[in-house]
């Protein structure tokens, strides 16, 4: 049996990334997709913070275990199992998203719809390993021991990392041979060890075949998510999604740069047989086109319960109050579900409800991010979402003058979508050849087809490419004659 | 610097003997203009403050065109029109009387640009009215807080803590800068220092040196993290604009030399005392802010010569006789 570790942040995969979409999957071998992703809540106001981490392990639970840094003891109220649920629900929530028009025939009245498609990020996590036998190691004190849930859980001081890695090692869990570099400096930073297993008695009784993720609160003025730890047994890039709620406004990082991603870019329509191949690419070209040491922000809105709008438009259904208060937004909490004598009686709007959500995304790797990640809580309640516009051509027949406008606007406006596309995605004009002359667009007018016109975009970004090379021989050959002219006197 | 001014006399001599030996052709008078032309610049960037607002404005347009500010433009045309529009006010009613109104107006002008462009490098905000309040407390306590004929408080320092604080819709990015802009700030600071050799160099160097070190004991010889862990905490752009744009303003840091060099280093520990263990961001700014009216009692303390921005000054012997065969040259 194969023993691993797992720790915050460093949540290996064992199973290939699953993307929905309209009931087409994303194949396997697509390879720009990150199967290794990693989630967790947060919730901070004042010092205090609420981290719940996803877990999505598959196989024998007497594998599991794991290992996270916190800055205090935690006491036995501290820590809760909740809803696994409650991670798919924030996710297809704030998913970027894929936005459908159509467009209306000058010619004569349409009809007119809008309607919205989502593209999950499927995420998969986690991994593995076991507790053996207990037995304390000098130097490594188990501050506190609980169960919860379905887990056993011990809370570890230690006064130096050798000691601590022995007792791990000891205890059953395989320790990554360069974990010991950030042990040293977390034991010295004063942080506790949160070791988690899983109680057989306990699992057998809930009788499913999951475990939940955990959820731990505590009060400290560190804001932040250890990842250090998690990238010493994993080689490669991996990816981490926060989901922040805060009373204030968004959170950001304070030892990377933030960045938006790109979003309202029209493109082309047939990317929405492959949306989430397509944001995968989007997002790998943008993460090195931004120096790799980037915190992506995905979405960021205002998510209060009595607010009404909550999202434009809407993927998932907007987080409830109660998904909120399972996530760990204490602020609400206190409400008891089943009593509607309040409800014409409603609390004055002061603020003191207000729930922003943030969604960040990260891609790192130990060159990248030689830190944990730091964050903060700023004011800024800007709304924000990745968005992107697909949009349907008009169909029937263009013989009015009105017709054949749009029929020039709608071949202008799909070659800039192909061009759009390819600088998204960071790929070659040519990689889109297949989907572009599929059968899905037949409806369209020949001259506006996508296959018609990816020759021309072709073209067209060939030329463009030379224009350097062209300029630069046309100012050597400006030169050369005004030389020349110089040279003969002429001027 | 003296011996740069020198050469430029020699090189004056140069051109003018070729002028005068009749070697003015059309080449000739193209040399002559853009002499003229880099002499009164050259003369123009005698002041430091020319020099600060160049380099200033260079980060702002690296974070425009490479790291996305450019939807925040409205926030900086605020500062810069706020900052001016208070400058103007307070010149008419509260400058002093015996120079002419519009020549107060130009020499105040550099400071202004200078404020703005530190509140746009590192104060955000989402509202018009925050940006407003924070150009105008920033120019205001220029000439309303002020001992002995020094302004008490760094104006962009104060604009920033008065908007985070007092507001509550304001903060810094400490991370906005990222990583790569940190070789271009550490060329670009180090060549601010080189072209304008201002006597309070010393300031940035106490002032960096003692954060750094301070953060290299924790960080790398008690923590024991690996040494990018420590370059990634020295190189945010914040903590070098601070250092280079901020602290440096010579007419809020002590007069006295080595008094001033001790209230630096002050200023590091208390501010790596913050940053490190009570987790705060932005903790320079909020230390200098803090500290600054120490200042005017540290100065009576412990005398010496007040510092003055230096005067343009007059042109020698060899750049007026240039000039002359300039425009001579320029009528025929």
């Amino acid at each position: 049996m194969k023993k691993r570790l797992l720790i915050i942040g460093a949540f290996i995969v064992l199973s290939p990334v699953l993307f929905s979409f309209c009931g087409f999957y994303v194949s396997k071998a697509d390879g720009t997709l990150k199967n290794k992703t990693s989630q967790v809540i947060l919730v901070r106001d004042g010092n205090k913070s609420v981290i719940t981490m996803y877990n999505d392990f598959k196989g024998d639970t007497k594998d599991f275990a794991m290992v996270v840094p916190v800055p205090v003891v935690l006491r036995k109220d501290d820590i809760k199992v909740v809803e696994q649920s409650i991670f798919q629900r924030l996710n297809d929530y704030s998913a970027p998203r894929l936005v459908e028009y159509w467009d209306q025939n000058p010619c004569y009245g349409n009809k007119e719809e809008d309607k919205m498609s989502a593209a999950p990020s499927a995420n998969e996590v986690v991994v593995t390993s076991a507790f053996g036998t207990k037995r304390s190691a000098k130097s490594v004190t188990v501050e506190a021991k609980y169960l919860v849930g379905e887990y056993d859980i011990l809370i570890l001081s230690a006064k130096e990392s050798s000691g601590l890695k022995n007792w791990l090692n000891e205890n059953g869990y395989k320790i990554p041979a360069d974990a010991e570099e950030v042990l040293d400096p977390y034991i010295k930073s004063n942080l506790k060890f949160f070791v988690v297993k899983v109680n057989e008695k306990e699992k057998q009784k809930l009788n499913n075949n999951f475990l939940r993720p955990i959820q731990i609160s505590f009060n400290s003025p560190k804001f932040m998510l250890p990842i250090r730890l998690g990238m010493a047994n994993a080689d490669g890039d991996q990816d981490l999604i926060v989901y922040a709620f805060t009373r204030r406004g968004r959170i950001e990082s304070t030892n990377y740069r933030n960045a938006d991603i790109v979003s309202n870019r029209n493109i082309p329509l047939f990317v929405q047989k492959n949306f989430g191949a397509f944001y995968g690419n989007l997002f790998t070209n943008q993460w090195d086109k931004e120096g790799k040491s980037v915190a992506f922000l995905e979405y960021a809105w205002n998510v209060t319960p009595i607010n009404q709008m909550k999202c434009d438009p809407c993927v998932g259904n907007p987080p409830t109050e109660q998904d909120l208060v399972q996530s760990g937004v204490w602020w609400l909490g206190g409400k008891d579900w089943n009593d509607y004598s309040d409800v014409d009686n409603d609390e004055p709007d002061n603020g003191s409800k207000n729930v922003h959500f943030t969604r960040l995304h990260f891609r790192y790797n130990r060159k990248s991010f030689p830190q944990d990640l730091m964050f903060q809580v700023t004011p800024n309640t800007l709304n924000y979402q990745a968005r992107y516009i697909i949009t349907h051509p008009a169909t029937g027949d263009f013989n009015c003058a009105a017709g054949k406008k749009y029929l020039q606007d709608l071949r202008q406006r799909r070659k800039k979508e192909l061009q759009e596309l390819t600088v998204l995605t960071g790929t070659n004009i040519n990689n889109w050849q297949d989907e572009a002359t599929a059968k899905n667009d037949e409806e369209t007018n020949v001259s506006a087809q996508y296959a018609t016109l990816l020759p021309q975009v072709k073209d067209e970004m060939e030329n463009k490419e030379n224009m350097p090379v062209g300029i630069l021989l046309f100012g050597t050959a400006m030169v050369a004659g005004a030389g020349l002219m110089r040279w003969k006197g002429i001027i | 610097m003296h011996c740069l001014g020198f050469s430029i006399n020699i090189y004056f001599q140069v051109v003018y003997y070729f002028l005068t030996n009749e070697l003015c052709n059309s080449i000739g008078r193209f040399i002559l203009y853009t002499n003229s032309g880099v002499m009164h610049l050259l003369n123009l960037f005698k002041d430091a403050r020319y020099f600060q607002i160049i380099f200033q404005s260079i980060f702002l347009s690296y974070g425009i065109l490479f790291l996305h500010w450019r939807n925040e433009s409205w926030l900086y045309a605020t500062y810069f029109i706020t900052g001016l529009a208070v400058q103007f006010v307070c010149e008419y009613f509260l400058g002093k009387k015996n120079v002419p109104f519009l020549q107060r107006l130009k020499n105040g002008i550099p400071s202004v640009l200078i404020s703005s462009f530190g509140l746009s490098l590192l104060l955000k905000t989402n509202y018009w009215w925050v940006a407003v309040f924070a150009a105008a407390v920033s120019i205001l306590s220029k000439y309303i807080i002020r001992i002995n004929g020094k302004h008490i408080f760094n104006p962009s320092a104060l604009g920033i803590v008065a908007a985070i604080f007092l507001t509550g819709n304001a903060w810094i990015s400490p991370g906005q800068w990222g990583s790569g802009a940190v070789i271009l700030f550490g060329v670009l600071s180090l060549g601010f220092i080189v072209v304008t050799r201002v006597q309070k160099t010393d300031v940035s160097i106490a002032f960096l040196g003692t954060f750094a070190a301070l953060l290299f004991i924790r960080q790398i010889i008690y923590l024991g993290w690996p040494l990018d862990h420590f370059i990634q905490s020295v190189s945010t752009g914040s903590l070098l604009l601070f250092s280079f744009f901020m602290i440096t303003d010579p007419k809020t840091i002590p007069n006295h030399t080595a008094v001033r060099i001790v209230w630096c280093i002050a200023i590091a520990a208390v501010a790596f005392y913050l940053t490190a263990f009570k987790f705060m961001n932005g903790a320079p700014i909020i230390v200098l802010v803090l500290a600054q009216p120490l200042v005017p009692i540290l100065d009576k303390f412990f005398k010496a010569k007040k510092f003055e921005w230096a005067k343009p000054k007059a042109y020698t012997a060899e750049e007026k006789n240039f000039l002359h065969v300039v425009y001579s040259r320029s009528i025929m």
